[in-house]
């Protein structure tokens, strides 16, 4: 597999991930892989010590995961590495980072090209990210 | 250039933006034909675009942001009906304009067009929130509280390329109005917004949640009775986070936000919209005065200016013209200004296809429109085309040019104004033709006279369960169905989309095409037996009940 | 797994599908080439169709095709006439616009 990174942050080593019924009885584990349809909220007891959450995407069409990305930044505050895995499109690259997520995971051999692509493509944004991103004259519009 | 009328002007920005928008798409499609997106990732992402797979070709359903056009605009749609279509395009019950024998590969070709004179094709299909409608008279209607156009554009900008909202469980639909008198079907969106003046001065919004039509057909229930401007981004990025969260996935049927609503009850959809309120960083979605006063500075307003007798030369026409006096009464609406009217076009002529428009039509209109309307036209969910402000004493020579190019038919909101979908001549997705029938209608209607006796009817023709002809909307709404491969309608009757929006009901068993239309026939015959005095159809299915309808209607004998 | 088309006695299967470039309806022929007319189409026996359809499958992103799927049609002497409303209109044209109706063969209409 590649880890390929939509920002600043370098993917980082982490021991496997548990699940969020593991995570549960293994309060120790520092990262845990969260299915679309899980609750961001049932992590709120373990948030000090995870480093890491993996959003797993069953198929691109699934958005949750950019709800679930924004709700750990914006509702938990959480400052980890979020990585997305999964059937996800290098056409959903600027969404992923603008909803607060570090890294994607390719399939082995992927070209990373389309994906470098799509995160220098527009130059503004119409509505506000968990990014610190510049606002634009008053503040209808953000500069990328 | 100078500022549009009507309509939020583009700056550097924003052109830059669209061009960044199209290129992404062309190289979506060098994408698709390489094979490194397959089929089933493309669909959702040309969907995104506006580009379907119909049954003929790609079908480009091209963006009117909440209605609005300029006379350029129009003429680039005429262009793009000559050079890339067949001459003509089809106006959609969503006042968005489409183009029915498109090809994949010419499609950046037109966006660039397009893109030209402002005009996109964004989000006007795929799971996204799609392109925000409103009311036809904005900026112009005497019963107006608010002009819900600055708003809607915030909307539209807001709702483009959101990061979080693009992958939603199905299809978003907002519309949004500023007149207590709603011509915007409000309660059948997925959210419906209704401004209106606060105490403050500032604009406050009701907002209903979980309507709309297709397989279970809800009246949207209200949200919020009075949410303030500042909040407006704010709740919306709440309830849609709650449906995306929370909407169903496992069944298309299923996955609107009505469903949801219905689920959970609208109370707990609330507590659930308040929950995320009280978590969100509110400061971040704010909806300051500031931003609101530098969208609005971007439209312009018509210098609204009559001649002092401009009503009585109007009503002088008036009175030697028969015609034209036919036409004013049922094709015009009060305008808030002295001395000006809105002028509604009717795209529904006896016989002819409800919504399309030739090239040369459309050519026509633009021309019409600086001559006599400020350059500015507005689409119509009911497709129909709208002047919005006309002066009085111009208003017969605007009429004698609508005559010339075959669009003076005076039926608006009458029972030849037919609303109907492309069907199956078209869609990929319907069971049954549309048109056929809304042009033997159309053709049986065609008495003018008769039409305006009969008065306010509605009818809506749907060409399959998806219900984009409103048929559970219309007074009479016709479902096309297929019984072991022939099309049958299945009538519903006291369906309306205003304030006191109601679901048709059923009337009883589907009937063939033409048996339909006589049937139709012979429920209009027996409303003007039961009428009372000037008793529109919906009163007096209303004081009759439906029986007298249904015995007309199955009366074969 | 979609439900297999029902054949009546004196009917066959035709496999259609639309081109990727431009859209456009097309019909599989007896040399295995995409068509734009029905009357090219090769009717086949139901017991064929899955073996067929399999093939065209799989080369279906290098013939520049999508949607590929089979139709019952009733053999005419001006090609075969597809059973439902919905293929007679993709075969022949929308009923609306007779000007936009696709050339058929004398004898080959709905």
């Amino acid at each position: 597999m590649t880890l390929f990174n939509l920002g600043a942050r370098e993917a980082g080593h982490y021991a496997e991930p548990v699940t969020l019924a593991d995570l549960v009885e293994q309060g120790e584990a520092r990262s845990v892989v969260l299915e679309s349809g899980d609750e961001v909220a049932a992590l709120k007891p373990y948030l000090n010590r995870l480093e890491l959450v993996v959003l797993r995407f069953p198929i691109f069409r699934d958005g949750r995961g950019f709800t679930q990305a924004r709700e750990l930044r914006e509702y938990l505050h959480f400052g980890g590495e979020i990585r997305v895995e999964g059937h996800v499109l290098p056409d959903q690259a600027d969404f992923l980072k603008r909803c607060g997520v570090d890294s994607v995971v390719l399939p082995e051999g992927s070209d990373v090209r389309p994906w470098e692509r799509q995160l220098k493509r527009y130059s503004v944004s119409f509505q506000r990210s968990v990014l610190p991103e510049k606002v634009l004259d008053v503040g209808t519009r953000v500069a990328r | 250039m100078t500022t549009a009328i009507g309509q939020y002007q583009y700056d550097q920005v924003d052109r830059d933006f669209l061009a960044a928008r199209i290129e992404e798409f062309s190289e979506q499609v060098a994408r698709r034909l390489d094979g490194a997106l397959t089929e089933d990732e493309f669909k959702p992402l040309r969907l995104m675009n506006g580009l379907y797979l119909q049954l003929h070709a790609y079908m480009l359903r091209v963006a009117v942001p909440y209605g609005t056009l300029n006379a350029a605009q129009v003429r680039a749609f005429a262009d793009v009906a000559r050079r890339y279509d067949r001459g003509y395009g089809h106006f959609t019950t969503r006042q968005n304009i489409q183009f029915n024998w498109i090809r994949l590969e010419d499609t950046p070709d037109i966006l660039r067009l397009l893109a030209d004179v402002d005009m996109h094709a964004l989000q006007t299909s795929g799971n996204c929130i799609r392109n925000v409608t409103s009311d036809e008279f904005a900026g112009a209607a005497a019963d107006e509280l608010v002009d819900p156009r600055v708003h809607a554009e915030i909307l539209r900008q807001w709702s483009t390329l959101h990061p979080e909202f693009t992958f939603l469980p199905r299809k978003f639909k907002i519309a949004i109005s500023g007149s207590p008198n709603d011509r915007v079907a409000a309660r059948f969106h997925d959210i419906g917004v209704i401004a209106r003046p606060g105490d403050d001065g500032r604009v406050v919004f009701q907002i209903f949640v979980g309507g709309g039509l297709g397989r279970t057909p809800i009246v949207g229930q209200e949200l919020y009775d009075s949410v303030p401007e500042e909040r407006l981004l704010a709740t919306l990025e709440a309830i849609i986070r709650v449906y995306n969260a929370h909407g169903r996935r496992d069944n298309i049927y299923k996955a609107r936000i009505k469903i949801l609503v219905q689920a959970l009850g609208v109370a707990a959809y609330r507590n659930e919209v308040e929950a995320e309120l009280a978590q969100m960083d509110i400061a971040r979605y704010r909806l300051s005065p500031e931003m609101v006063a530098s969208i609005e500075a971007r439209f312009a307003a018509p210098d609204l200016q009559a001649p002092e007798g401009a009503a009585a030369v109007l009503a002088e026409q008036r009175a030697q013209n028969m015609v034209f006096d036919r036409w004013v009464r049922s094709n015009t609406h009060a305008h808030r200004s002295e001395g000006h009217i809105i002028a509604v076009v009717s795209l529904k002529p006896p016989g002819e296809i409800p919504g399309d428009v030739t090239a040369d039509q459309l050519d026509r209109l633009a021309g019409l429109s600086e001559r006599f309307a400020y350059g500015e036209l507005r689409t119509t969910h009911l497709q129909n085309v709208v002047f919005g402000h006309v002066r009085q004493d111009q208003l017969y020579d605007l009429w004698r040019g609508l005559v010339d190019v075959g669009l003076g038919a005076p039926n608006v909101g009458l029972i030849g104004d037919i609303v109907a979908c492309p069907g199956l001549d078209y869609c990929a997705l319907a069971n049954a033709r549309s048109i056929p029938i809304a042009q033997k209608l159309g053709a049986r209607f065609a008495d003018m006279t008769l039409q305006e006796q009969i008065g306010a009817l509605q009818i809506n023709i749907s060409g399959c369960i998806n219900a984009c002809g409103h048929h559970h909307a219309g007074h009479i709404g016709l479902l096309g169905v297929d019984k072991r491969g022939e099309e049958f309608f299945q009538m519903t009757l006291g369906g309306r989309a205003d304030d006191q929006a109601t679901v048709g009901k059923i009337l009883g068993p589907a009937l063939p095409e033409d048996d339909t239309v006589d049937a139709i026939a012979r429920i209009v015959d027996r409303y003007l037996q039961e009428r009372s005095g000037q008793e529109s159809f919906l009163e007096t299915l209303k004081r009759v009940g439906e029986a007298p309808f249904k015995e007309a209607a199955y009366d074969t004998v | 797994m979609k439900r297999a088309v029902r054949v009546g006695a004196g009917e066959g299967l035709v496999i259609t599908a639309n081109r990727l470039l431009d859209g456009a309806i097309v019909w599989l022929s007896a040399d295995h080439t995409w068509q734009t007319a029905i009357q090219r189409a090769e009717v086949l026996v139901s017991d064929a169709v899955s073996e067929r359809l399999e093939g065209v499958q799989s080369r279906a992103q290098a013939d520049g095709v999508v949607g590929i799927y089979e139709i019952a049609v009733r053999p005419e002497v001006g090609g075969p006439v597809p059973l439902t409303m919905r293929e007679r209109i993709r075969a022949f044209g929308p009923t609306v616009h007779p000007q936009f109706a696709y050339e058929q063969q004398e004898g080959a209409g709905a």
